[in-house]
């Protein structure tokens, strides 16, 4: 039972359960509406790898809801069950008690009756014996009579003790029959007799003694056809108390109110029970009879019958159902009803004479119904001493409980059957637990419906907080991915660039190769050309991936080394200069005295950072000027530290407080970090970058007009390496807004300064040497830009533009002073302006003056003969001033040779800047005193003096060429190739003339030894080489500046020595071929070579070394010198080698193994000796390897003649600077 | 005279077919570069140097090559070797199927490896014949008292 109704609840469980859940699935819609879109988007990222961990989340949190209501559930029914179990068991024990009790009632009633019915019966039954003994024979009527009135009494007597008997008969053998009667209904008494008279005394048979039972029954059928016919029988009422006859007696029908007994009911001749059926009452009666036997006990005399009505019975059980409500019956064996506790018929009337009603016919409902159940359940007959108790049997409409007894009485047997609704025992418990269940249910499903909501809430929070992790976990994927595949990308540039640039060089040098080429036509030539520029392009091109993809990569580590910066980008100008000139664009630099001189930093990346802007500058200027100003992080910008730069910018000024506090930032962080911030721009008056454009131009490829890509070309590669390099070195560059058309790039640098040695000690040398100095250039910014910081500087200076403003100003200067000059056709007379005249005034004051002209090249009119002319009137001043020639890089050698022929020794080329003026003046100044000397006859300072500018000159490191004839080798046609080069390397070697002096002394005894054995034809060979370096130097900033290294290398060989001359090296090469072709491209250089076979020889080649290597320290000056004398057998003696080549696969021991086995034997010993790695394998990862090992640089086989030179230059160059 | 022209003129000839035919390639005009006064001999001398480490070579490959269990790493040795000194002098054909015997030999190709050898063997008799053809007619020419011009 509780099963199926723990069932049934968790069926309705369920049902609410998914109600429920379409309930709230479906409610949060209205909500959703809102994030549907976001939800859209959400859905569709989501891979289906979210997808099914949604689904998953979802059915986690069904199962979860599940559990909960079944927990619950259970709990509520458990609870239920419990309380309501325990009350009914108790309940049901004591229904069960009561119901028992009621029904016992009733039974011991009918017990009593019974009882007291064969009581009575017997009494009578021993009274009639002893009363009729007593009498003995009747012979007579009267003692007939007498002996019937003493019955009569005597049963009369029996009657009135006990009232609830029915009545009392006497059936004589003779027929006669007395009979007290009482009707329960009127409570009226009456006696009944048989008429006296028809009876005899001696009727036959009575005495008949050996009566057997069958005889008797046959007398008994004698008797009865006479009762029947004959006798009458008289009812007469009595008084109920006393017995006395009150009325009149009635003649009756025999057998009319009252059943006699008759013989028939005691055919054994003992007491028999029986249920009769009155006809007058309809209540059954009980009936016993009794025979009276003859006092010898062999005849029955007569036979006493009493009946008793079972209504009493029935009214006890009324009594106990009103009290306790619910039916009682009583039936016999067969299921006669014998008594109910309800009003209906007990007789069926339908019959006649009246039957007893079955049970099962009874008209009450319930009882009728439970009597059916009973005999459903057990069949018709009950076995002895069976009881039924039944609880909750659905009878009708309700349910009952059936309880039946089993009552065994000797020949009556009973069943007792109790029927009491359930309701009147559990009514109220059944109410109770029913409301409790609801009570029970109703909370739990708020439980469950409070407790889903929870975990929906809950689980909602957590699975969407589980989708935006998985979400953010594949972003973050998504993300590595990306920046996996750019990491890859980089460095498959930088993988790939070297392997371009590898095969670039090569075309490059092959070009060089040919280009040098005497049997090439011009049109080859031009061609070949084009190709060599076009190749140098890509090869820039491929150099700003490698840039980028460095920086990118985060590669790019920047050197930390000294370095002139006013050097590097005054050949950086220099450079751009040529370029300039084409497209008449005026390129200035501009630098501010307090710049430091030497910084730490990158030199390299220092200057790829200008050259790109410049570069950038001029390919957008097609006229106008580019200057590049740096100035020194001023912790004052605006006080009057005597800058003239403050002056030029005062157009500025608003953007300049607006830069202050950058600049104001970076000095506080320059001052912590000691470092000194750069200030530079780059200024030109170009086209301009369109405002929106300022942040954007720094990006990769990104150009500010893409249609100006194919006007100018480009890739919009070249700001992006610029600002990348830029942040690294710790600075910041941006596009500043700017009067005028063009663009001003502003950015600083932060660098150490190496020491503090910003005093500018060349300075004081011009100053105060009555300097005069006339400018007469093109160019007005770049003009006036040196002419003010020429005054700054105590110069006095002054300008002309052009050719008649430079006539008039000399005249006025020479004529007032001197007037020897002769007036010629140039001589036009222009009237001096005043400013001009105060400023001759002025000099006149000079004493002493030295009058310094330059006079810038492009004021001759070259394109016809008139420069001729200019030139011889110029020529008469030349004793008064020194003249200085302004030289474009394109002029041609006829002029150059016209102005050396008369005497003008002092050229400098375009553009003009700072260190270029000062060594010029300096020179002048030293000119002068030297003829002040002169005049002393100071023969010893001449010499040493001559010495100098022949040793500088003889060098080739400057083109301010001046008079020395004992220089032969500065041919005009030599200089004009070497101009471009010079150009490049003016300013290095002009300050570096000095410090050179000592060095170069040395060498020149080699050279002059060179000089004298190299064949001619290897001399024209280095000569047509030297050129091409140049132009490379020119061409590529990156790779001039290896060349630029280079070139100071070579700055020997120009004088006909060999690149290599001195360098000893170490082959290690197992190939007889190769070694034989290295052995020999090395001597040519002028190497000398030692050839080993394998790894291991050459590490004992060098432990020998080693072992000398503290000698030879000592003994290094000594050295030298045997060197130079004679270097082959010094080699001999001592095998000390510059560099290593070394071929990385080899017998024995292989290159690499080589390498460190001489690094392990290096450590310590503060040697390095350079190793060049040869191998036939050129792939990267060789590189690396061979770098690993401590190799130092890496050629391929087949060997490249000028890779390899310049290679081993470039190492053996590191590692004596 | 006109014989040493053209005699000069079937040199100049036969050296570009060489080179059309890819016998040669750029190095060897390094070498000749190289040669001078005072090495006048220089690209015989190398080339002469260049045939006998080849056939050392050949001789060692073909007898590792014969051998049951091949020693690759030895092979791979001497075709590397080979490579490098048929480089050195501009051999590029030899030192294209060089190229192509270092892949068979890192498949452990033996059948490729054979077959590169004996490619190599003809490629190498090929231009063996084709140098000394070559000198033969640069010695000619010299004795006859032309000169080589470059």
């Amino acid at each position: 039972m509780a099963t199926t109704k723990f069932r049934h609840v968790f069926g309705r469980l369920w049902g609410f359960a998914t109600s429920c859940k379409k309930s709230s699935s479906s409610n949060p819609i209205g909500t959703r509406i809102l994030q549907r879109d976001v939800e859209k988007e959400e859905f569709q990222f989501a891979s289906t790898l979210c997808l099914s961990s949604y689904y998953s989340v979802f059915v986690v949190r069904l199962a979860i809801m599940v559990m909960l209501a079944i927990l619950i559930g259970l709990l509520t029914i458990l609870t239920w069950h419990f309380t309501k179990i325990y009350t009914t068991k108790s309940l049901n024990s004591l229904a069960y008690d009561l119901r028992y009790e009621l029904l016992q009632r009733p039974i011991l009633r009918m017990w009593n009756i019974l009882n007291s019915t064969s009581e009575i019966t017997i009494a009578q039954v021993k009274l009639s014996q002893y009363v009729i003994r007593s009498h003995g024979n009747l012979t007579t009527q009267e003692d007939q009579v007498e002996m019937y009135e003493a019955m009569r009494a005597v049963t009369w007597a029996l009657f009135a003790s006990r009232k609830a008997l029915n009545s009392i008969t006497v059936k004589y053998n003779n027929g006669f029959v007395q009979a007290f009667h009482r009707d329960i209904k009127d409570n009226n008494t009456f006696y009944i007799y048989s008429d006296l008279d028809n009876y005899s005394i001696g009727a036959s048979g009575y005495n008949n003694s050996e009566l057997n039972y069958s005889s008797l029954s046959s007398q008994e059928s004698s008797w009865n056809d006479n009762d029947n016919k004959s006798t009458v029988w008289y009812r007469q009422p009595l008084d109920p108390v006393t017995g006395e006859r009150i009325g009149k007696p009635m003649q009756i029908a025999p057998e009319d109110s009252i059943h006699i007994a008759g013989l028939s009911q005691v055919p054994d001749g003992v007491a028999s029970w029986r249920v009769a059926v009155s006809k007058f009452t309809d209540s059954p009666l009980l009936s016993a009879a009794l025979p009276v036997w003859d006092s010898s006990n062999k005849s029955i005399v007569a036979v006493v019958g009493v009946t008793t009505a079972l209504y009493s019975v029935g009214q006890l059980m009324k009594e106990l159902v009103e009290l306790h409500s619910g039916h009682m019956y009583l039936t016999s064996l067969e299921g006669y009803l014998l008594a109910t506790s309800t009003d209906a018929p007990l007789l069926d009337n339908s019959t006649q004479p009246p039957k007893l009603k079955m049970a099962v016919d009874c008209e009450n409902e319930v009882i009728r119904l439970g009597a059916e159940y009973l005999r459903r359940s057990s069949g018709n007959k009950f076995p002895p001493s069976h009881e039924v108790h039944v609880a909750n049997v659905r009878l009708g409409h309700d349910r009952y409980y059936i309880d039946s007894f089993f009552l065994n009485l000797k020949r009556l047997p009973l069943v007792g059957v109790i029927i009491i609704p359930r309701k009147h025992i559990l009514g109220q418990v059944d109410e109770r637990a029913f409301k409790t269940l609801v009570i029970l249910i109703s909370a739990s499903m708020c439980i469950i419906v409070i407790g889903w909501v929870c975990i929906l809430i809950l689980t909602n929070g957590v699975s969407k907080e589980m989708k935006l992790r998985a979400e953010l976990i594949s972003q973050l994927e998504a993300r590595r991915k990306a920046e996996a595949s750019s990491n890859y990308k980089s460095q498959f540039l930088a993988n790939m660039s070297h392997e371009l640039r590898t095969p670039m060089a090569a075309i490059i040098g092959l070009l060089d190769i040919l280009m040098s080429d005497d049997c090439l036509t011009n049109e080859q030539c031009a061609t070949v050309t084009q190709i060599r520029k076009c190749s140098t392009a890509l090869l820039r091109l491929l150099n700003n991936i490698l840039d980028i993809s460095k920086v990118e990569s985060g590669k790019l580590v920047l050197e930390d080394a000294e370095f002139d910066l006013g050097r590097e980008l005054e050949g950086l100008v220099d450079m751009f200069s040529v370029q300039c000139i084409n497209h008449s664009v005026e390129t200035v630099l501009d630098l501010s005295d307090d710049m430091p001189k030497l910084v730490r930093g990158d030199s390299a990346r220092v200057v790829q950072i200008f050259a790109n802007l410049i570069n950038n500058s001029i390919k957008f200027t097609p006229s106008g000027h580019v200057i590049l100003r740096g100035w020194f992080e001023n912790p004052n910008p605006c006080s009057d530290s005597a800058n003239f730069l403050m002056e030029e910018k005062k157009l500025q000024c608003a953007q300049k407080t607006r830069a202050k506090q950058y600049e104001n930032h970076a000095k506080r962080t320059s001052e912590r970090d000691k470092k000194a911030v750069l200030w530079f721009e780059v200024d030109d008056t170009g086209c301009g970058i369109d405002p929106s454009k300022w942040d954007s131009v720094f990006e990769s490829f990104e150009q500010a007009d893409p249609s100006t890509t194919r006007l100018h070309g480009g890739t919009g590669l070249g700001l992006c390496i610029v600002r990348s390099l830029v942040n690294k070195m710790g600075g910041e560059i941006k596009v500043v807004k700017k009067e005028g058309p063009g663009t001003l790039m502003q950015l600083y640098l932060r660098l150490d300064t190496a020491g503090d040695d910003t005093e500018q000690h060349c300075l004081v040398d011009i100053a105060n040497n009555g300097l005069v100095v006339l400018l007469a250039l093109h160019g007005n910014i770049g003009r006036s830009i040196t002419s003010k910081w020429l005054q700054q500087n105590g110069v006095f200076t002054m300008e002309a533009s052009e050719w008649n403003g430079l006539t008039q100003i000399l005249r006025e200067l020479f004529h007032t002073r001197s007037s020897s000059g002769t007036n010629n056709g140039f001589d036009v007379h222009y009237p001096i302006p005043e400013s001009l005249k105060s400023r001759l005034l002025s000099i006149q004051e000079i004493r002493h003056p030295v009058f310094v002209i330059a006079v810038d090249i492009g004021l001759l009119d070259l394109s016809t003969d008139i420069w001729k002319e200019q030139l011889n009137f110029l020529h008469r001043y030349l004793g008064l001033a020194k003249f200085i020639w302004v030289l474009n890089h394109d002029t041609s050698n006829t002029i150059k040779l016209e102005l050396r022929r008369k005497g003008y020794m002092m050229t400098v080329s375009k553009p003009l800047y700072k260190a270029k003026i000062v060594h010029i003046l300096e020179e002048v100044i030293k000119e002068r005193n030297h003829e002040m000397q002169k005049k002393n006859m100071d023969e010893l300072h001449v010499h040493e003096s001559d010495y100098t500018h022949c040793d500088a000159a003889s060098s080739d490191d400057s083109d301010i060429s001046e008079s020395a004839p004992c220089n032969p080798v500065s041919s005009t046609e030599k200089f004009e190739q070497f101009d471009l080069l010079s150009r490049y390397r003016i300013n290095n070697c002009l300050i570096g003339l000095t410090d050179e002096h000592s060095e170069v002394k040395t060498p020149r005894k080699e050279d002059s030894y060179q000089n004298n054995h190299n064949s001619p034809k290897s001399l024209s060979a280095e000569q047509a080489y030297f050129p091409r370096e140049a132009h490379q130097g020119e061409d590529s900033e990156s790779r001039g500046k290896e060349e630029h290294r280079i070139i100071r290398g070579l700055g020997r060989p120009a004088n006909g020595k060999k690149s290599l001359e001195g360098l000893r090296i170490l082959l290690a090469e197992d190939t007889p071929v190769i070694q034989r072709v290295a052995t020999i491209m090395l001597e040519k250089m002028g190497a000398s070579v030692v050839a080993v076979g394998d790894g291991q020889q050459a590490v004992d080649a060098l432990n020998d070394m080693l072992g000398v290597e503290d000698f030879r320290r000592d003994s290094n000056l000594n050295e030298r010198n045997t060197r130079s004398s004679s270097p082959q057998t010094e080699i001999l003696s001592f095998p000390s080698y510059d560099l290593v080549l070394m071929d990385c696969q080899m017998p024995k021991m292989d290159g690499y193994e080589a390498t460190k086995a001489i690094r392990k034997s290096e450590v310590g010993s503060g040697v390095h000796i350079p190793i060049v790695a040869l191998t036939a394998h050129a792939m990267s990862c060789d590189e690396a390897k061979c770098l690993e090992v401590g190799m130092d640089a890496y050629l391929t086989k087949p060997i490249d003649f000028k890779l390899m030179e310049s290679t081993i230059l470039s190492l053996t160059r590191k590692t004596t600077s | 005279m006109d014989v040493v022209t053209q005699m000069q003129r079937q040199l100049l000839q036969y050296t570009s077919s060489l080179f059309k035919e890819g016998f040669l390639d750029d190095q060897f005009n390094q070498l000749q570069q190289l040669q001078d006064e005072s090495n006048p001999e220089f690209v015989v001398e190398v080339v002469t140097l260049f045939f006998e480490d080849a056939e050392r070579l050949l001789n060692e490959l073909s007898k590792s090559l014969e051998q049951e269990s091949i020693d690759f790493r030895r092979v791979d040795a001497h075709v590397h070797q080979l490579k490098g000194s048929s480089s050195s002098i501009g051999a590029q054909r030899v030192q294209r199927v060089c190229i192509a015997f270092k892949n068979f030999c890192e498949q452990q190709n033996v059948e490729g490896c054979l077959k590169s050898l004996q490619e190599i063997k003809q490629e190498y008799s090929l231009v063996k014949t084709k140098l000394e053809t070559l000198f033969k007619m640069e010695k000619q020419l010299f004795a006859a008292g032309g000169s080589v011009s470059r």
